[in-house]
C-alpha cells in the first residue's frame, strides 16, 4: 500500500515522427530497413518511459509503440495492431459477400460504424464535409480500418502467429523501465470482444468465433503477465458495442451478448494472477457526440464480472463524469482497484490539476484512496496533439500530488 | 421562482439561408427578421427561459466561425482601417501559443480558426459609435419574435471595451488607456441602447482575462496585469452608466477556440475585480476542464446579495453531449455555494460557430434537461 494517489493511463502516447514515417513506407509496401525500425522502435520506447516518469507516471507502457500507426491522428491501432499478429483474417473485398456474417449473438448484430445510432442521429455533424472544429481528425476515423473493402473480416482458423512482435514488446518496455530505474509497468493487449467485432466467414457460430479469437490471444496475455508487466485488457467493445446494434436491442438480450464475451475472455486468462491484470472500458474515443452510450450502471455487474485486479474506466469527459455515483451502489469488490479517467483525450483543453485532484478526491470518498490510481479516459496518443497528450500526462502527475496531500493529510 | 431557470451565451448556429446572403455580402434584412423568429421559437420551444437573437445580426461568413460576437463591432465603429501586424500580429506575445507553438501550427482543429491574425482593424483616427441603426435593427427583430412575450426574458449581446483593445491595436491615441477610454465612451451608446429597449443587455468580456495570456504572462507579471485590469473595469462602468444594473449580466470567459489554456488567470485572482463591475448576473465559464473547479472559489469570495451567477454547465470546449445528471451535479454544487434562488443555468461560451449545429443544439436540450433534473432535486 503506497501513501499516495499513484497514477497511469489508458496506453497509447504519441508516436515520434520517424516512426510513424517507417511504419507508413513500410505499410505501402516501400523497402525499408527493418533493423533500423527496430532500433528506432526501441529508442522511442526508452525516451516514452523516462518522459511519463517525468511527467510523474507510476505506471508506465510503452505508449503502444509496437502498435504500429502510419499517421498521427489515429483511433484504431489499439485494436488493428492484432491483425498483424493472428492468421485467420483476410480483407473483406476478398471474401464473398454471402459468406459473411456479421458478429454478434442474441439477436445483437454488429453494425459498421456508420450503422451507428450515434452516427445515424448525429449525421449531418458527422458527415460534414468541414467535420465541425475537430475536422481532418474524425475523417481520419472513418477510414481507419472500420469500415471499407480493407477491413478485416475472420476468412480462417484463428491462430497467435505474433510472438516475434510481441517479444520485441516486452523487451523494449523492460529495458526502458530498468534504463529509467522503475520496476512496475503495463502493457495492452486487446480484449477478445473488442476484437471479434468484424465479420466472420469460417467459425460455425459466435460462440465459437469468440472463443477461438480468446484462445488465439491467450498467448499475448501469458506472455505479458510471465514477463512480469500488468496486462491491460482493451475493451471499448463492452460498452460501446451498444451502439453498433442498431435498432437499439433489448438490455437483456446486449448482456448476453456481453457476458458470452467476458466468459471468453475469462477464459482466456485462467490460471493468471488477477492483480496481474487491468481492464479498460471506454465507449469509443472518437470526438463525437455519444448521446447512445450504455449507462455504465447497466453494465457494471458485466465489468466487474471480469477476473481482473484493476477496473480503468472513463470518467474524465462529460458524458460520462457523473458516473462515479455508480460506486456508491455498486460495490468494488475488497482488493481491487478503479483507475477513473481523471484527464480526456474529447477536449483540447487541458486539465486544471485542482480540476484532477477534485476528482481523484471524489473517487477516493466513495471506493477509498488506497483503491485508486489515477488515469485517463483512453489513450492519449492519436487522439489529440503531442504537445497536448504530453501536458494532461503533466497535469493528471500534478493533479494526484494535489490529491494526495489532501487525501493523507489526515493519516 | 420554483426552479433553476436557464439561457445561454448568446451564440446560436445560423441557418444555412441567412450565412449564404452573410457569405454573399447581400442585404439580409428580411431573411435576418424570419431567422430571428425562428430562433427564439426554437429556444422556447426547448425550454430556454432567458432566450436572444442567436447573434444573427452579428454577420458570419462561415458555420464555424468564433469571431463574430467581436467582428461584429467593425460596421458599428468609425476609426479603423485594416492594417497588416508584425509577425505574430495581435497574438505574437501570447503565452499558451508560445508553449504549445507545435500545436497552434499543426492541428486542425486551431489551425483556421486561431491563426496567429497578422492582419487586423486598427484604429487611426477619433474612435466613434457608428451602429445606432443596426443595433435598432437587431432589437427590433428580438422585439418582434418575442411577439409580446416579457422583453426583461430576453438577452443582447454586446463587446466589452477590453476585447476591443485586445482584438483591433490603436495606432491613433496618444496612450493605451486613452484609447481604452475612447472605445468604452462609443460602446456606451450601443449598451444604452440595447438597457433602453427593456432588454438585458450581456456584456462579452472575455478581453479581461485574455490579455493576462496575450500581453502580461510571458515579461510583464501579475501586478501590472491587475493594474490594467482594474483600470478596464472602471472604463467598462463607465459605458454601462446609462443601464440600470438589475438589466446587466457580464460574461467573462477566457477565449472560446480549442487550445489547451493553460496560461488561463485563475478565477481565483480576479473574481473581485469581476465583482465591480456593476451588473446583476455574473456569466463565468465553469463547463470545462479548466474551470471546472471555480465553483469552489465562491466558498470564499462572497457574492453580493441580489446577484446572481450563470455558471456554464454545458461547453463548447468538446463535442461529447454533456449529460444531463452532469449539468444536474453542476447546477447543484453551484446552489450550494450561492444559494438556488442565485444560479441560473448557463453555457461556457455561445456555442454556435464553435461547435456543429447538431451538437450546439443538442447540448442545449441537455442544460435544459440537467436544469430540470437539479431543480427537482434543489426545489423539493
Amino acid at each position: 500500500m503506497s501513501d499516495k494517489i499513484r497514477t497511469t493511463h489508458g496506453g497509447s502516447l504519441p508516436r515520434p515522427a520517424a516512426l510513424i514515417e517507417m511504419n507508413r513506407a513500410r505499410s505501402e509496401g516501400q523497402p525499408v530497413d527493418e533493423r533500423a525500425l527496430a532500433e528506432c522502435l526501441a529508442a522511442s520506447v526508452a525516451e516514452a518511459v523516462r518522459l511519463q516518469k517525468a511527467a510523474g507516471i507510476d505506471i508506465p507502457d510503452d505508449g503502444e509503440f509496437g502498435k504500429a500507426t502510419t499517421q498521427a491522428f489515429d483511433y484504431g491501432a489499439w485494436q488493428s495492431y492484432i491483425f498483424a499478429r493472428v492468421s485467420g483474417f483476410s480483407p473483406a473485398a476478398e471474401v464473398p459477400k454471402e459468406r459473411l456474417r456479421r458478429a454478434g449473438s442474441h439477436g445483437v448484430a454488429l453494425g459498421r460504424f456508420r450503422d451507428r445510432r450515434d452516427w445515424k442521429s448525429f449525421g449531418e455533424f458527422y458527415q460534414d464535409p468541414e467535420g465541425g472544429p475537430f475536422a481532418g481528425k474524425l475523417g481520419e476515423t472513418r477510414g481507419g480500418g472500420i469500415g471499407g473493402a480493407r477491413r478485416p473480416v475472420c476468412s480462417g482458423p484463428i491462430r497467435y502467429t505474433g510472438h516475434a512482435a510481441l517479444k520485441a514488446d516486452i523487451d523494449n518496455l523492460k529495458a526502458a523501465l530498468a534504463a529509467a530505474g522503475m520496476t512496475q509497468g503495463f502493457m495492452c493487449s486487446v480484449a477478445p470482444g473488442s476484437c471479434a467485432r468484424t465479420e466472420d466467414a469460417f467459425y460455425k457460430s459466435d460462440e465459437e468465433y469468440v472463443y477461438a479469437i480468446a484462445e488465439a490471444l491467450r498467448e499475448e496475455y501469458k506472455a505479458i503477465v510471465e514477463a512480469g508487466l500488468t496486462l491491460q485488457l482493451d475493451d471499448p467493445g463492452l460498452p460501446d458495442s451498444w451502439d453498433m446494434a442498431n435498432p437499439e436491442p433489448p438490455l437483456e438480450a446486449y448482456k448476453k451478448f456481453a457476458r458470452l464475451r467476458i466468459e471468453a475472455m475469462n477464459h482466456a486468462l485462467r490460471g493468471l494472477p488477477s492483480e496481474r491484470i487491468r481492464y479498460h472500458i471506454c465507449w469509443g474515443s472518437w470526438h463525437g457526440p455519444h448521446v447512445t452510450d450504455i449507462p455504465l450502471a447497466d453494465i457494471v455487474d458485466l465489468v466487474l464480472a471480469v477476473k481482473a485486479g484493476e477496473y480503468s474506466i472513463e470518467a474524465g469527459n462529460v458524458r460520462h463524469q457523473h458516473e462515479w455515483r455508480v460506486w456508491q451502489e455498486a460495490k468494488l469488490p475488497e482488493g481491487k482497484v478503479l483507475v477513473p479517467g481523471v484527464v480526456s483525450h474529447a477536449t483540447n483543453v487541458v486539465e486544471d490539476p485542482e480540476v484532477v485532484a477534485e476528482r481523484l478526491v471524489r473517487f477516493a470518498g466513495v471506493v477509498g484512496r488506497d483503491n485508486v490510481i489515477a488515469g485517463t479516459d483512453c489513450g492519449l496518443g492519436g487522439r489529440v496533439h503531442p504537445q497536448i497528450a504530453w501536458a494532461k500526462l503533466r497535469a493528471l502527475g500534478e493533479g494526484a500530488r494535489l490529491a494526495s496531500r489532501q487525501l493523507w493529510r489526515s493519516a | 421562482m420554483s426552479r433553476i431557470l436557464t439561457t445561454h451565451v448568446g451564440s446560436l448556429p445560423r441557418p444555412p439561408a441567412l450565412l449564404e446572403r452573410y457569405r454573399q455580402r447581400a442585404d439580409v434584412s428580411s431573411e435576418l427578421r424570419s431567422a430571428v423568429a425562428e430562433v427564439v421559437r426554437r429556444q422556447r420551444e426547448l425550454g430556454i427561459d432567458i432566450v436572444n437573437d442567436g447573434e444573427y445580426g452579428k454577420a458570419v461568413r462561415r458555420a464555424i466561425d468564433y469571431g463574430a460576437w467581436a467582428s461584429y463591432i467593425y460596421e458599428r465603429l468609425s476609426g479603423y482601417e485594416v492594417r497588416d501586424l508584425p509577425d505574430g500580429g495581435i497574438l505574437r506575445r501570447s503565452k499558451d501559443r508560445a508553449d504549445f507553438a507545435a500545436f497552434y501550427a499543426e492541428d486542425g482543429s486551431v489551425k483556421e480558426t486561431v491563426q496567429a491574425r497578422p492582419r487586423a482593424m486598427v484604429c487611426t483616427s477619433a474612435v466613434r459609435y457608428t451602429g445606432q441603426a443596426l443595433v435598432a435593427r437587431d432589437l427590433d427583430n428580438l422585439r418582434a419574435a418575442l411577439d409580446g412575450g416579457k422583453a426583461t426574458a430576453a438577452f443582447v449581446t454586446s463587446v466589452s471595451p477590453s476585447s476591443i483593445e485586445a482584438l483591433q491595436p490603436n495606432a491613433h491615441y496618444r496612450s493605451q488607456e486613452e484609447y481604452g477610454w475612447a472605445v468604452a465612451e462609443a460602446m456606451k451608446e450601443e449598451y444604452t441602447a440595447i438597457g433602453n429597449a427593456g432588454f438585458t443587455l450581456q456584456i462579452d468580456d472575455p478581453g479581461l482575462v485574455v490579455l493576462w495570456d496575450w500581453w502580461f504572462a510571458r515579461e510583464r507579471g501579475w501586478a501590472e496585469y491587475r493594474k490594467f485590469a482594474e483600470a478596464r473595469v472602471e472604463m467598462l462602468n463607465h459605458a454601462l452608466s446609462g443601464v440600470p444594473e438589475e438589466r446587466i449580466r457580464y460574461h467573462l470567459c477566457w477565449g472560446s477556440w480549442h487550445g489547451p489554456h493553460s496560461t488561463d488567470a485563475p478565477l481565483g485572482k480576479v473574481a473581485d475585480l469581476v465583482l465591480k463591475v456593476r451588473a446583476g448576473a455574473y456569466s463565468l465559464e465553469a463547463g470545462n476542464v479548466r474551470h471546472e473547479h471555480d465553483w469552489a472559489v465562491w466558498r470564499e469570495v462572497k457574492l453580493p446579495a441580489g446577484k446572481r451567477l450563470i455558471p456554464g454547465v454545458v461547453s463548447h470546449s468538446t463535442n461529447v453531449v454533456e449529460h444531463p445528471e452532469l449539468v444536474a451535479e453542476r447546477l447543484e454544487r453551484y446552489a450550494d455555494v450561492a444559494g438556488r434562488d442565485h444560479v441560473i443555468a448557463g453555457t461556457d461560451c455561445g456555442l454556435g460557430g464553435r461547435v456543429h449545429a447538431q451538437i450546439a443544439w443538442a447540448k442545449l436540450e441537455a442544460l435544459v434537461a440537467g436544469a430540470a433534473l437539479a431543480s427537482k432535486r434543489l426545489f423539493r
